[in-house]
């Protein structure tokens, strides 16, 4: 364990592993993020030359904060389990500033004229080191007694939890592209369209696999596997083939799968309180019950939805207009 | 060693109301049914195979009374995180133990409490090898069950399902039994002691099948991973009959009397069952029955049963071939102990979260010299459970022991459930000198054979391999024993067997004995799930004859 | 004679989570009511002497406030609260400590010049026991057909070990975690603590 320099500092010290100065260091860390997204969003907006259509404005705005809702969802959520797992490992630190840092630079979307190349680069980042948090989870399991087995999918790193922070640092892109770019809204909703449903198939099977743990004691939980896949086919069609038929439809149930982000977290609130002796047990139950942080990506995923049909709808009245201009 | 006088001298399940159980306060509503006419069954003892039993009955539509010697307790409010206190759950009243390896009894493997001994079992909830079930014509030793294994494996199904146990989807040994009712469990790290030394020797392990939940179900919360699993479940995250089987009898319409110690069965002039005599708040009772239900585990139901005897049964209910207490067996739970260099803490968890049963399945391994199997597990014991297993088994003490309790965090142990013989000399029978109430007391002979020496020895040396291949060092051996079973086994043949396959005493047919002391042979596994698919399988026999 | 034993936990006190959810309201009832130990009421006071001198070759405990352990063991033999065995080869639990504690005095004085176990000196009563337990008995009619390692180990010391170990001086000493209800643990796995327990130990062996 000779290159886990925090870990054994704080054990020589202390005798305890983070505890509660790792806690404080998460905190302290989310905190600058705030600020950081803040100052970052702070921007005036009313100085906008071009006059954008509503959609193109919506899609934006749903964008930007879906990926800035994955990010605080990694923030939150890796900050918990890694304190769960005492932050014994070193790079464990790195996923909750990660996502602080993809948050921030996701409200700090939408750009215009300026290139933003700081936020490029965070978006790059966070997809890199989502990327490498595969790579140690998958690790951190087959070294593991036991491997690849379903004790180790369980309870040990998730393979799927550090695919939040790519996705985030993805919809981050997409959304500084498309607010660089004027005219290939269509193509940019295309690419939302698949990434979005790429993404509920991705976290929906994570939530499976969970719940799955929790053995679908309540039938609510079987919401979360059904809802998302059925809108990810629906979105997966639209970037395929684009269409309005059903649109509006899906726009609804893209809805239900952003409100089911909400509700869920509600509903891993009352589980916790269905641990022993539940919220009065907190330091125990909200790690042990289930996360508090987890569904509200669904909420993420729900508006960058969302906003890939706004763009779509963008770009199809775009050639319209073009086509009514050539004619007079 | 209780040193306080008892709080729970006061029987609770009185007036109408039994105590809710998951609850601190409170009671629920229960059906009470009039002594001198007679009910359906009484069935004496209220653990895994009373509890079972009666609930199904009761659920039949048919009058039950269930009886238990123990209180009735609410484990939020009186199981406290206390190994001492807690042992008000154990049958403490003695019991003469003799032979060339006298058992310890108490604490160690018998219960008394509505509940039985599952209020404190660790919860490690296995099935039967098939092939155990016709032991002697399959395997050379033993006896055979009157069972065939498919009805018992149905049997486990349903136990299973209603327990909601913990399980791993896909189990290494023995054909498919699917996948359990709830995931199993996050194995701690003494479980991966147990891990890494089976994947270091190429033998398989497995998350152990535990009788708590690990997601929330009715009013029961996750475990907790507190890990005083043997001194009762204070959360109630443990599925013991207490709070599974027991509150559906209630809730069916079966009546429940606890701190009620059966004395006899009484048996009319035709020598049938007509009921029992009971001690309950201060004052001898009788309860008529049309049918009446020993339970009381391998040593208290012969005890009843011989403690009955009339002119016409002189040697006791059941006994008149002198079967009844024999072919007692228990399980060798001999371990191996071995220190870590990092702290493995085994006090988190249920205490055997990792199991091998490799020894129940390898018949053809050539260094297989006895019959029968063992499987082991993982150990996590309490801080005045372990010092009594150092000091029985070395006679430490002073700084000595201070320093190897010192190291209490660093331990981690394997303890084997390994198969003994059933012997006819292994046996219950009745003391001279009386208790309290001037019943007879129990006396318990039991000897080793050399077959069960043999296992011992294997077990205790592949274990120590293990250990070591997993990093243990300054290994050290302890010897002991858990469970019981048998004591009026069932069979086909009234020659040899003490019941039938449904558990009715030969020759008095409105008899019937439903608990462990059933098992004819006892395997290589924690008897519990056993029990609770037997009595499982008795009630649907029960209720078959009778509405057919 | 072995070192005198050093905490690996120093600091640490299981007690200090009385008022936290690893406490519940009924044991802190047992510990609070355990606090006064009872009355001595069964054993005359030399015996009772006798078996205090046993506690502490058996625990020697170096802190200001000593766990009590003879009160108990006298009050569950004025109680009549047995283990639940009684071994053929024993007498019953009170004959059998009556017994066993007049013996290892008869042993004592026959080993050492007539003085019994209370006037020897630590390291002189811990070789008595040594001897008693590996069956090397000086009195031997003074046991009157009692298998002296069976009381020793069976009885005497197992009863000594469990009470002092169920009591949270010995607990925190050992770096036990406790009471533990309502709140259990979360972390199970190696190099990994939940705030509420011990911090990891340090020993020489491994400094
Ligand atoms: C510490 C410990 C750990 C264990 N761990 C496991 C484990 O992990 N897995 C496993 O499978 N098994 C385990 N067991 C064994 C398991 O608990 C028993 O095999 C099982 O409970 C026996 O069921 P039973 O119905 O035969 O008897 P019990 O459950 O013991 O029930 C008998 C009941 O009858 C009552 N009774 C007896 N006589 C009378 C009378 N005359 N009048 C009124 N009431 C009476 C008693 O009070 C008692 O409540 C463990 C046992 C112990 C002691
Ligand atoms: S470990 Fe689980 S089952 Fe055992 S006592 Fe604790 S909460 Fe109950």
């Amino acid at each position: 364990m000779t290159h886990d320099r925090i870990y054994d500092t704080f054990r020589r010290r202390t005798r305890r592993p983070v505890g509660g100065i790792g806690l404080g260091a998460i905190v302290a860390g989310v905190g600058l993020g705030f600020v950081a997204a803040g100052l970052a969003a702070r921007r005036p907006r009313s100085a906008n030359p071009v006059k954008r259509s509503r959609n193109k404005r919506e899609a934006l705005r749903l964008g930007r904060d879906g990926a800035a809702i994955m990010g605080a969802s990694v923030l939150f959520d890796s900050a918990l389990e890694h304190l769960r797992g005492d932050f014994r490992r070193d790079e464990m630190y790195v996923a909750p500033l990660t996502g602080a840092t993809a948050m921030a630079a996701a409200l700090a979307e939408p750009r215009r004229r300026k290139r933003g190349r700081v936020l490029e680069v965070t978006h790059l980042s966070s997809v890199g080191i989502g990327i490498a948090g595969m790579g140690f989870h998958l690790r951190n399991i087959s070294r593991r007694p036991g491997g690849i087995s379903w004790n180790n999918l369980f309870y040990a790193a998730p393979l799927g939890a550090p695919g939040a922070l790519i996705m985030s640092g993805l919809f981050g892109m997409v959304t500084h592209r498309m607010a660089q770019a004027e005219g290939y809204e269509h193509l940019h909703g295309r690419e939302l369209a698949c990434l979005t449903a790429l993404a509920l198939v991705a976290e929906s099977g994570e939530v499976a696999l969970l719940h799955f743990r929790g053995a679908f004691h309540d039938k609510a939980m079987y919401l979360p596997v059904t809802l998302p896949p059925l809108a990810a086919a629906g979105l997966m069609a639209q970037a395929i083939y684009p269409h309005r038929h059903f649109r509006r439809p899906l726009t609804l149930l893209l809805r239900a799968v952003e409100g089911l982000g909400y509700v869920g977290t509600g509903f891993h609130a009352l589980g916790v309180a269905r641990n022993s002796a539940g919220w009065r047990n907190w330091r125990q139950t909200t790690l042990a019950g289930p996360p508090m942080p987890a569904p509200i990506s669904f909420a993420g995923l729900g508006k960058t939805g969302r906003a890939a049909l706004d763009l779509l709808a963008v770009g199809e009245d775009q050639p319209r207009q073009n086509k009514e201009r050539a004619a007079i | 060693m209780t040193q306080d006088a008892p709080r729970n001298d006061r029987p609770r399940a009185v007036n109408g109301h039994a105590p809710d159980v998951f609850k601190r306060e409170g009671q629920v509503p229960m059906r009470e049914y009039p002594k001198n006419a007679p009910v359906d069954f009484v069935i004496v003892g209220a653990g895994c195979g009373g509890s079972v039993l009666a609930a199904k009955l009761a659920e039949a539509g048919m009058s039950v009374v269930l009886f238990d010697a123990g209180p009735f307790f609410q484990p939020r409010r009186d199981f406290a995180s206390d190994e001492r206190e807690q042992e008000k759950l154990y049958w403490l009243d003695p019991r003469i133990s003799d032979g060339d390896d006298p058992i310890e009894l108490g604490a160690n493997n018998s219960g008394r409490a509505v509940g039985g001994s599952s209020v404190h079992f660790q919860m490690v909830s296995l099935r039967f090898r098939p092939e155990w079930f016709k032991a002697r014509s399959k395997l050379g030793y033993g006896r055979d069950w009157p069972v065939d294994w498919r009805e018992m494996w149905r049997y486990y199904d349903e136990v299973e399902e209603a327990l909601k146990i913990s399980g791993p989807i896909r189990y290494p040994w023995g054909p498919d039994r699917g996948r359990y009712p709830y995931r199993e469990h996050e194995v701690n790290e003494a479980g991966l002691v147990l891990a890494r030394g089976a994947e270091a020797l190429g033998v398989d392990w497995a998350p152990t099948p535990l009788c708590t939940v690990s997601a929330p179900s009715g009013k029961s919360p996750p475990c907790a991973y507190r890990g005083m699993c043997k001194i009762g479940c204070s959360i109630n995250a443990k599925q013991s009959m207490l709070i599974t089987y027991v509150p559906r009898a209630i809730k069916a319409g079966a009546e429940v009397r606890d701190l009620a110690m059966v004395g006899r069965i009484e048996t009319g002039a035709d020598g049938r069952a007509t009921g029992v005599s009971y001690y309950r708040d201060g004052k001898w009772r009788f309860q008529k029955a049309e049918n009446v239900v020993a339970a009381g585990y391998s040593i208290e139901t012969p005890r009843l049963l011989l403690n009955s005897s009339t002119a016409q049964h002189p040697q006791g209910l059941g006994n008149a071939d002198g079967l009844v207490g024999r072919n007692l067996m228990v399980h060798a739970n001999d371990a191996v102990w071995g220190e870590f260099d990092e702290e493995i803490r085994w006090y988190k968890g249920p205490p055997s979260m990792a199991t091998c049963e490799h020894w129940n399945y390898a018949d053809d391994d050539p260094s297989k010299n006895f019959d029968g199997g063992y499987s082991f597990m993982s150990q996590g014991p309490l801080p005045g459970d372990f010092a009594g297993t150092l000091t029985s088994s070395t006679g430490m003490f002073g700084d000595d022991l201070l320093e190897a309790m010192g190291r209490y965090n660093r331990m981690a142990g394997l303890k084997m459930v390994g198969e003994s013989m059933p012997q006819v000399d292994n046996r219950v029978t009745l003391a001279d000198e009386t208790d309290e109430l001037g019943l007879p007391r129990a006396k318990v002979t039991h000897s080793f054979c050399d077959n069960d020496r043999r296992l011992q020895g294997h077990g205790r040396k592949f274990m120590s391999r293990m250990m070591r291949a997993a990093g243990g060092k300054n290994l050290f051996e302890t010897q002991s024993t858990a469970h019981l079973m048998g004591g009026c086994p069932m069979g086909d043949d009234p020659e040899t067997s003490v019941t039938d396959d449904m558990g009715r005493v030969w020759n008095v047919d409105n008899l019937w004995i439903c608990d462990g002391s059933l098992m004819p042979t006892g395997g290589g596994v924690n008897p519990a799930m056993t029990i609770l698919a037997n009595a499982a399988r008795i009630a649907d026999r029960i209720i078959d004859a009778r509405f057919d | 004679m072995s070192q005198p034993f050093r905490t690996p936990y120093p600091g640490y006190d299981v007690l200090d989570k009385w008022d936290s959810p690893s406490f519940d309201d009924q044991t802190r009832e047992v510990l609070r009511a355990r606090r006064d130990p009872p009355p001595r009421r069964f054993l005359d006071p030399n015996q009772f002497a006798l078996l205090e001198a046993l506690c502490a070759v058996v625990i020697p405990q170096r802190r200001p406030e000593p766990v009590p352990i003879a009160p108990f063991i006298d009050a569950a033999l004025h109680a009549g609260r047995g283990t639940g065995t009684r071994f053929a080869t024993m007498p019953p639990e009170r004959d059998a400590w009556l017994r066993g504690l007049e013996a290892i005095d008869a042993e004592a004085r026959a080993a050492f010049d007539g003085r019994g176990f209370c006037e020897l000196v630590r390291p002189k009563q811990a070789r008595l026991l040594r001897s008693i337990d590996r069956g090397d008995c000086r009195a031997p009619e003074a046991w009157q057909e009692m298998p002296p390692q069976k009381f020793f180990r069976a009885l005497l010391l197992k009863q000594i070990v469990q009470i002092y170990y169920s009591a949270p001086a010995a607990m925190s000493e050992i770096g036990y975690g406790g009471p533990a209800s309502p709140r259990g643990y979360v972390r199970l796995k190696v190099g990994q603590i939940d705030p509420w327990e011990a911090p990891f130990g340090t020993w020489e062996d491994q400094a």
